[in-house]
C-alpha cells in the first residue's frame, strides 16, 4: 500500500490523518475491547471469589459442642445464675485458647435445669435478671421476659433463646450458640 | 447516548480527554517496541489492584503477618492465585522495565528534547526496586526475614548508614515496627511516589511523542498512525502475552512460596529475589572494607552512566552505528548483569549443602502451613509449631516425666532413658547391662534381671535375639529380618531362657514384663496409667500411676511420642 507514484502518496498521507480504514479500525477496536475484558477478568474473576469468601465460610467460630459451665449444685431453685462460657475460638487465622465467647443464664425450676443465651433476641444487648420482680429485663429497649423465658412486655420479637443443656455426673454443660436477632423465629448464625 | 456524552462533555470535556489519549499521532506508524511503557502501566495498575486485594486479608504485625498470609494463601478461595500473580508480577515489572530502558536507549530516545522523559523514567526504577525490597518482608516468613536482615545490614554498613538502618527498621532489630514501616512504604509511600512520577513521565511522553525510526520525513508522514486504535492494539496484544506468561507461571509454581514463620534464632540460607542476584554476587567479591564498592560504587556508577546518557551521547544522529560508545556501554552492563546472575545460580547449584538446606527449608515451610490450618496461637511467630502434637507431647513429657526419664539429652536418671526407646540398639544395650544408669540402674526396685555379657551371650546370638524381640514388640516398626527373628525365637525359649521371666503371649504373666507389643502405643499408655499390672512390671513397679494425674488424651499423646522413638532414626 506504500507503493505508487507521488500523487498516490499524497492521497495516502491525506487519508492517514483522516480516520483509518474503517473495517480495520473496527476490528482493532473490537480486539482491544475483547482483550481488555479478558485482562480484567484474569484478576476480577478470582477476586470475586476471594472477596466473598466469608459469605460461604465460617471465619469466626468457637464453642462447638457442649461446654462445661459449672456443678449442678451451684444452681438453686428459682434463682437464675449467669455463667460465662469459655471456649477455644477460631478467628480467621488465629486459634485462641479458652476465651469468653458469651454468657448463659441457668435457671432451675421444678428441679429441672434450663439454659438461655444472655443475648436479647430483640437487638443483641445483654439482659439482666431483676430478682424483685422475678423477670429478665433488657436495659437497651426495655424488653421483659418471665423466668421461663417468655416475652412479658416490650419490643422482643420472640422468647429468650434456649440452649441445649446436658447434666452428667453432677456437672452442667451447655451447647452455646448465637442466633439472629430481630426476627420472630430462632435461627442459628 | 449522544445526549449523555454531550452532557458530560459540557461539564468534564470528556471528548478533549479522549482525544488527548487517543489521537496522538505516531510518525512512521504503530510499533510493538513502543508498547513496553504501556505494558508497564498495565502491570503497575494490576499490581496495585492485587495489592489492595491482598491487604484486605493481611495483618502487618510480627505476630499476625505470617498466619494471615498463610490464611489468605491456603484457605481463602483463589488467594494463592492472586498472591502468586502479585509475586510474579513484580518480576514482570522488573523485566519490562529493563526492556523499556534498553529499547529507549538503543533507539536514542533519551536525546534532546526528551532528556526529562529519560530521567523521570530512570528515577522510577528506584520505587520499583523499593517495592521489591519492602514486599519481600511482608509475609514475615524465614526467607523475607533473613533477606531483609541482609539488606538492612548492607545499609547499616555504609558510611553514615547505621542511624538510617535504625530509622528504616524502627529500632536496632527487626520487629513489629520494621513490618509496619515496610508496610507503610509498600502500600502508601512507594505507590504515591511511583504514580506521581508516572504522571510526569506520561505527560512528557505525550508532549514530545514517540521517537520515530530514522526514516525520511516523507515516509514517516506517509506511515503515520494514531495511538487509538493502532498502537493501543499492539499494546493490549503485548499485555495479553505478558498476562498469559504470568498466569502460566503462577499455575506452574502454585503461586508464591511461603516458608516457615520468621524465627530470629534459627539460621536460614536466604537468597534475594533473582533480580537482586547481581548485587548479591558482587558482595562475594567485595568483602570487609571494600564492601561499599559492591554495594555503592558499582551500582552508583551504573546509575550515573544511564542518567548521563543524554550528555555522554555526542553523536550527530540517532543511528546506532554512530553511537557505538553508548551501545558498547549498554552491552557491557547487560552482559555483566547476566554473567553475575548466572554465576550466583551456578554457585548455588553446585553447593550441595545449600541445596540440602533449601529442601529442608521448603519442607519446614510446608509443615508449618499444614499445622496452620488448625489456627495459629495469638503469640504468633513460630507458635504455629505448637499445633504439632509432638510439641504438645514434649511439653507434657517435660512436666510429668522428665524428673525421672530422659528424652533427647534432657531429664533425670531415676528411670530408663527413653531416647530411641526399644530400637535395636536400645534392646541390645539393655540386655547387655540392664543395671546401667541408662536403663534400670537408677531405679530402686528393678534389679532382678542379670546382665548378659559377651562371653555368655556372644554378639552372634544377641543379634537374632534382638531381631526377634523387635519383631514382636509392635506393628508398623518397619522391615524385620524374618530368618534372623526365627533364630532369635529359638534362643529366647531354649538357649538363653528369657521365657523363664518374660512371656510373649498377650495377657500372660511372669516375673518380668510380658514382651508382646511392648513398644506399642497401647503398651506404653498402660505403663503410664499403671505399671503395676501383673503382665507389666507387677510388684516391682516403681513408677507412679498417672491414670488420675493425666487425661486419657494426654496419656495417648505421651505414648505416641515415646512409641515414635522406636522407629526414630537418630535424634529428633
Amino acid at each position: 500500500m506504500a507503493s505508487g507514484d507521488e500523487k498516490d502518496r499524497g492521497n495516502l498521507v491525506a487519508r492517514s490523518v483522516a480516520p483509518e480504514d474503517s473495517r480495520r479500525h473496527f476490528l482493532k477496536t473490537v480486539g482491544i475491547g475483547g482483550i481488555g475484558v479478558g485482562l480484567a477478568a484474569v484478576v476480577a474473576a478470582p477476586a470475586a471469589a476471594y472477596v466473598t469468601y466469608p459469605l460461604g465460610h465460617a471465619t469466626v467460630t468457637g464453642a462447638n459442642g457442649f461446654v462445661p459451665v459449672g456443678k449442678s449444685t451451684s444452681f438453686k431453685e428459682g434463682q437464675p445464675l449467669k455463667v460465662d462460657v469459655f471456649a477455644d475460638k477460631r478467628d480467621a487465622w488465629n486459634r485462641i485458647l479458652q476465651v469468653k465467647v458469651g454468657s448463659v443464664w441457668i435457671i432451675r425450676k421444678g428441679g429441672k435445669l434450663r439454659a438461655f443465651s444472655s443475648v436479647c433476641p430483640h437487638l443483641g444487648c445483654a439482659f439482666d435478671y431483676e430478682p424483685e420482680v422475678k423477670e429478665f429485663k433488657c436495659p437497651c429497649h426495655n424488653a421483659f421476659y418471665t423466668i421461663d423465658g417468655q416475652v412479658a412486655g416490650g419490643p422482643a420479637p420472640r422468647p429468650m433463646d434456649e440452649l441445649e443443656l446436658e447434666e452428667k455426673d453432677g456437672k452442667v454443660a451447655v451447647h452455646y450458640q448465637r442466633f439472629r436477632t430481630g426476627t420472630a423465629t430462632k435461627e442459628v448464625v | 447516548m449522544k445526549a449523555l456524552v454531550d452532557w458530560l462533555d459540557d461539564r468534564a470535556s470528556i471528548r478533549a480527554v479522549w482525544s488527548w489519549f487517543a489521537d496522538q499521532e505516531l510518525p512512521g506508524g504503530a510499533r510493538l517496541r513502543y508498547s513496553f511503557g504501556s505494558v508497564l502501566v498495565f502491570l503497575v495498575v494490576q499490581q496495585a489492584v492485587l495489592g489492595i486485594l491482598l491487604a484486605s486479608y493481611y495483618s502487618p504485625s510480627a505476630t499476625d503477618a505470617w498466619a494471615s498470609v498463610e490464611y489468605l494463601n491456603d484457605q481463602v478461595t483463589a488467594g494463592w492465585f492472586l498472591r502468586g500473580l502479585h509475586h510474579h508480577g513484580s518480576s514482570a515489572v522488573v523485566v519490562l522495565t529493563v526492556l523499556h530502558i534498553l529499547q529507549t536507549a538503543l533507539a536514542g530516545a533519551y536525546r534532546k528534547p526528551r532528556e526529562l522523559n529519560w530521567l523521570s523514567g530512570l528515577v522510577m526504577a528506584a520505587p520499583v526496586l523499593g517495592f521489591a525490597l519492602t514486599g519481600y518482608l511482608l509475609p514475615w516468613d524465614q526467607k523475607g526475614y533473613w533477606a531483609t536482615q541482609v539488606a538492612t545490614s548492607i545499609l547499616g554498613s555504609m558510611p553514615g548508614g547505621a542511624p538510617l538502618r535504625v530509622l528504616l527498621q524502627g529500632g536496632t532489630e527487626c520487629g513489629n515496627l520494621t513490618l509496619t514501616r515496610f508496610f507503610t512504604l509498600h502500600v502508601f509511600v512507594l505507590p504515591i511516589a511511583l504514580f506521581g512520577l508516572l504522571a510526569v513521565h506520561i505527560a512528557l511522553v505525550k508532549k514530545h511523542g514517540v521517537t520515530p525510526p530514522e526514516l525520511p520525513k516523507a515516509e514517516l508522514e506517509l506511515k503515520k498512525q494514531r495511538y487509538f486504535p493502532s498502537q493501543l492494539f499492539w499494546d493490549v496484544l503485548l499485555m495479553a502475552l505478558t498476562s498469559c506468561v504470568l498466569v502460566m507461571l503462577t499455575f506452574s509454581t502454585h503461586g508464591a512460596t511461603l516458608y516457615a514463620p520468621a524465627q530470629p534464632a534459627s539460621n536460614f540460607q536466604a537468597r534475594p529475589e533473582w533480580y537482586f542476584l547481581p548485587l548479591f554476587q558482587l558482595l562475594k567479591y567485595f568483602e570487609g572494607p571494600t564492601q561499599f564498592i559492591g554495594t555503592a560504587v558499582i551500582p552508583g556508577a551504573l546509575a550515573a552512566f544511564l542518567a548521563g546518557l543524554p550528555w555522554i551521547d555526542r553523536a550527530q544522529s540517532r543511528k546506532m552505528g554512530e553511537r557505538m560508545p553508548v551501545v558498547a556501554g549498554l552491552a557491557v552492563i547487560m552482559s555483566g548483569i547476566i554473567v553475575l546472575i548466572t554465576m550466583a545460580l551456578h554457585d548455588d547449584a553446585k553447593d550441595l549443602k545449600y541445596q540440602k538446606a533449601v529442601i529442608a527449608q521448603v519442607h519446614e515451610g510446608m509443615r508449618a502451613r499444614e499445622l496452620a490450618k488448625a489456627g495459629v496461637l495469638p503469640q504468633g511467630g513460630d507458635a504455629v509449631f505448637e499445633n504439632d502434637p509432638q510439641v504438645a507431647a514434649r511439653r507434657l513429657f517435660k512436666d510429668s516425666c522428665e524428673n525421672c526419664h530422659t528424652l533427647d539429652d534432657s531429664g533425670g536418671e531415676e528411670a530408663p532413658n527413653l531416647t530411641q526407646f526399644k530400637d535395636r540398639e536400645w534392646l541390645s544395650a539393655v540386655i547387655r547391662n540392664p543395671h546401667d544408669k541408662r536403663f534400670f540402674g537408677g531405679t530402686k526396685t528393678h534389679k532382678e534381671m542379670e546382665p548378659y555379657a559377651a562371653k555368655d551371650l556372644p554378639d552372634a546370638k544377641l543379634k537374632p535375639l534382638v531381631e526377634y524381640l523387635y519383631s514382636i514388640q509392635g506393628d508398623g516398626l518397619g522391615p524385620v529380618d524374618a530368618v534372623l527373628a526365627a533364630q532369635g525365637q529359638k534362643l529366647f525359649a531354649d538357649d538363653v531362657d528369657c521365657n523363664t521371666c518374660h512371656e510373649v503371649k498377650p495377657g500372660e504373666t511372669s516375673d518380668g514384663p510380658n514382651l508382646f507389643h511392648a513398644a506399642s502405643k497401647e503398651w506404653i499408655a498402660r505403663v503410664i496409667r499403671d505399671s503395676s499390672a501383673p503382665d507389666l512390671f507387677g510388684k516391682v513397679a516403681s513408677m507412679p500411676s498417672f491414670k488420675r494425674k493425666l487425661s486419657d488424651d494426654d496419656i495417648s499423646k505421651l505414648a505416641e511420642l515415646i512409641a515414635s522413638q522406636t522407629t526414630n532414626k537418630g535424634g529428633s
